[in-house]
């Protein structure tokens, strides 16, 4: 106490003020170096022609990788065009089984076995995505593949097919594959939020002689909609970044069928080592991301502050 | 006392940590970065006691070895040797060579290579995969040339007691043993978008038409090959898979995995392949027996890939010295002659000239076509190998004619070669 009394005035005040900060030291330490710093160095790095096979010749070059990027390469715009079908197909069809199976688990029908179904709805989703995408993989090989086995069993060898080599239906595939791996996490917390909801607001809703697409639409979906707007915007960017599950399966192909702009990146930065050009196509992914999550926050966190 | 006894008790600790790290530095760990699986190779397991047996006769040094897969294995070379670090000893596909010394990831050992005295054990065929620019990166350590890999009871029921020779034999064949047996094809090829096998049994073909994929002029690289000879090359292929259907039609993409497992389950009777296919001795059965190998069907000229895998230092380590002396340890003849005498093949010639090596059956065939290899050209070849497999890739899936695909990919490769030339 003595030696509080001992310090000047102004560093009394300042300690007290500034505190509370000095414990956020670590975790900006750690953010720093791991994302803040990454990320401008990427950006930065956008703006040079840099190569890694010729080290000595790194040159600035402005917004000439963007030029090119937008106005001269003639696979980056397919490229977006993917990955923007890839993330809306989806996310739309991942909600959808997602939402389709919370409410089936969280139905008074299921009683018996709840909590196994949960665990096995969970399955894929527990599983490292580099292990689903490989099995994925060889399931769905042409010959000895078990989804074309399976389909020859029952009948139906007519539709049996290459599904990762035909060019009509690799994408579709690629999606089911990702929607399959994805969905289970959608379950779960949708899953959280109905449960949250007041069994009350079910029971006055059926007394007041409301059907059951009332019901869902005026009490079970109102009372997902936070759960559900934060797990979309999750999955818009988790989806629109996935590189795995697609280079694990096709690695961008046949005939760039399936590439997307994380395969695209990685291709032009590991395989042609232009790490200058693939950090532009870095930061437009970055960027493209940042306007389509504060876009649909502004439009969907209104509706979200009304409830 | 207490503080005594504390003071104390810190010296003790303090000591004893300087003892122990006396002890540590006088011992180093090599990191060794390479592709043997004892899980999946018989060789594999061999190295593995050989590194083992390393550290025995070799007290102060101790291995750490990495087991990466081949695509892996790249790209985590790339990135560490990018940020100034990465192993000791790193193992290589000889067409990284060009990459990785352009890169500064791999070390110059020309100096100790010329005063190794194995050094001529080597064929020159294989010191040229591990040099770039008149210096050596590497030391070879397997050295496997593709043959036509068939089914010799598939042949013989469709009336043929030998394999194809040239390319038209090649057509007749595939396609009269197409159906033989139920489920049964031809031809199988690579020609995934990854682009790891496919270039290596395209750029044979193209080989065999008499042209060179680069051609160094002047100092400067220019495309080796015209339209027309590219244009052969993807008519081959464009017969075998559609005017002939030779091929399973749902094999355009495959991968070498794809590729294996079809010759394996016997569901095709020819491809080209490499000596690591007895590893599937086990699985194919019976059927074995009647695999058997041979030279790459002619055009003009007779050629086929010769695949050599070098061994190198990293520009990075701190123990060049432990590196260089491990290298030579493990390449050195007694010990190539045990992790190269299942699924590999040695690089050295008087690990070839061993009984054990020249009785082999199933190395025979191997061995034979060795004069007929040919390895990449020495520039960085991922650009190529991805136009390459994009323009196979059109043909199949009939997006484009072969002389429309030979002329992009010529397009292709001078744009290519224009940032190598700069």
């Amino acid at each position: 106490m003595e030696k509080q009394k001992l310090l000047p005035v102004w560093f009394r005040v300042w300690k007290k003020a500034f505190s509370p900060y000095w414990y956020f030291i670590p975790l900006f330490a750690i953010v720093g170096a791991l994302m803040i710093y990454p990320l401008v160095d990427g950006i930065c790095l956008s703006f040079w022609s840099k190569n890694l096979m010729y080290p000595g010749k790194d040159k600035f070059v402005g917004f000439a990788n963007y030029y090119r990027l937008l106005f001269e390469d003639k696979l980056f715009w397919p490229a977006f065009r993917n990955s923007i079908i890839f993330t809306v197909a989806s996310v739309l069809f991942e909600y959808l089984l997602g939402l389709g199976s919370a409410l089936l688990l969280n139905s008074k029908h299921v009683v018996r076995c709840k909590n196994l179904l949960r665990g096995i709805v969970l399955l894929p989703w527990v599983v490292p995505i580099a292990v689903n995408s490989l099995n994925w993989r060889w399931m769905l090989l042409p010959d000895y593949g078990f989804v074309n086995q399976l389909l020859r069993i029952f009948g139906l060898g007519s539709i049996a097919r290459g599904w990762l080599s035909d060019l009509r239906w690799v994408f579709p595939t690629v999606v089911l594959v990702n929607v399959w791996r994805s969905f289970p996490f959608y379950t779960v917390t949708i899953l959280a939020g109905l449960t949250l909801i007041p069994r009350e607001l079910y029971e006055a809703a059926y007394i007041d002689g409301a059907n059951r697409w009332q019901v869902f639409r005026y009490i079970t979906f109102p009372g997902i909609k936070g759960v559900s707007t934060v797990i979309v915007v999750l999955h818009i960017v988790w989806t629109f970044v996935n590189f795995d599950v697609i280079y694990l399966l096709t690695g961008g192909g046949p005939l760039h069928r399936t590439e997307v702009l994380p395969t695209y990146l990685y291709q032009q930065a590991f395989n042609y080592f232009n790490v200058g050009y693939a950090s532009s196509v870095g930061t437009f992914i970055f960027l493209f991301l940042i306007v389509t999550v504060g876009f649909y926050f502004s439009k969907f966190s209104s509706l979200y502050i009304e409830r | 006392m207490r503080k005594e006894s504390i003071l104390l008790s810190l010296l003790w600790v303090f000591l004893l940590s300087l003892a122990l790290s006396i002890v540590h530095a006088q011992e180093i760990t090599l990191q060794v970065w390479d592709v043997f699986d004892p899980a999946t190779s018989k060789d594999a397991v061999e190295r593995e006691k050989l590194l083992r047996k390393f550290e025995e006769e070799n007290p102060g040094i101790k291995i750490q070895h990495n087991i990466l897969t081949y695509s892996d294995l790249h790209e985590k070379l790339v990135v560490a040797g990018v940020a100034g670090s990465g192993p000791d000893v790193l193992h290589m596909l000889g067409e990284w060579v060009p990459e990785f010394v352009l890169m500064g990831i791999v070390e110059d050992i020309t100096e100790r290579v010329n005063t190794w005295n194995e050094k001529q054990f080597f064929p020159d065929s294989t010191w040229k995969v591990a040099t770039y620019k008149d210096r050596i990166y590497g030391i070879p350590s397997i050295a496997s040339p593709r043959v036509l890999l068939y089914r010799e009871d598939y042949l013989k029921k469709a009336g043929f007691d030998r394999p194809p020779d040239t390319w038209d034999e090649l057509r007749t064949v595939a396609q009269k043993v197409t159906g033989v047996v139920e489920g049964v094809y031809g031809f199988g090829f690579c020609s995934s978008s990854n682009a790891i096998r496919g270039p290596q049994e395209f750029l044979p073909l193209l080989w065999q038409t008499g042209a060179e994929w680069v051609l160094e002029k002047d100092g400067k690289w220019l495309p080796g090959f015209t339209v027309t000879q590219a244009e052969e090359v993807f008519a081959l292929y464009d017969d075998l898979m559609n005017t002939l259907k030779a091929c399973p039609p749902d094999s355009i993409g495959w991968e070498w995995q794809e590729l294996d497992n079809a010759f394996v389950m016997g569901r095709i009777a020819m491809c080209y392949n490499g000596s690591w296919m007895q590893l599937h001795e086990e699985k194919a059965g019976e059927s074995f027996k009647h695999w058997k190998g041979t030279r790459m069907p002619a055009n003009k000229n007779r050629a086929t890939y010769f695949e050599v895998k070098v061994e190198g230092i990293g520009k990075f380590s701190k123990y060049k010295d432990e590196a260089w002396k491990f290298l030579t340890w493990i390449l050195g003849k007694d010990q190539m002659a045990l992790h190269t005498r299942h699924d590999n093949l040695p690089a050295r010639t008087d690990v070839i000239s061993l009984p054990e090596f020249q009785e082999d059956e199933w190395k025979k065939p191997f061995f034979a076509v060795i004069p007929d290899g040919k390895s990449f050209p020495p520039i960085p070849m991922s650009e190529s190998n991805k136009a390459m497999m994009r323009e196979l890739q059109a043909v199949l899936y009939r997006q484009k004619t072969p002389a429309e695909a030979a002329e992009s990919l010529l397009a292709m490769l001078q744009e290519i070669l224009e940032t190598i030339n700069e």
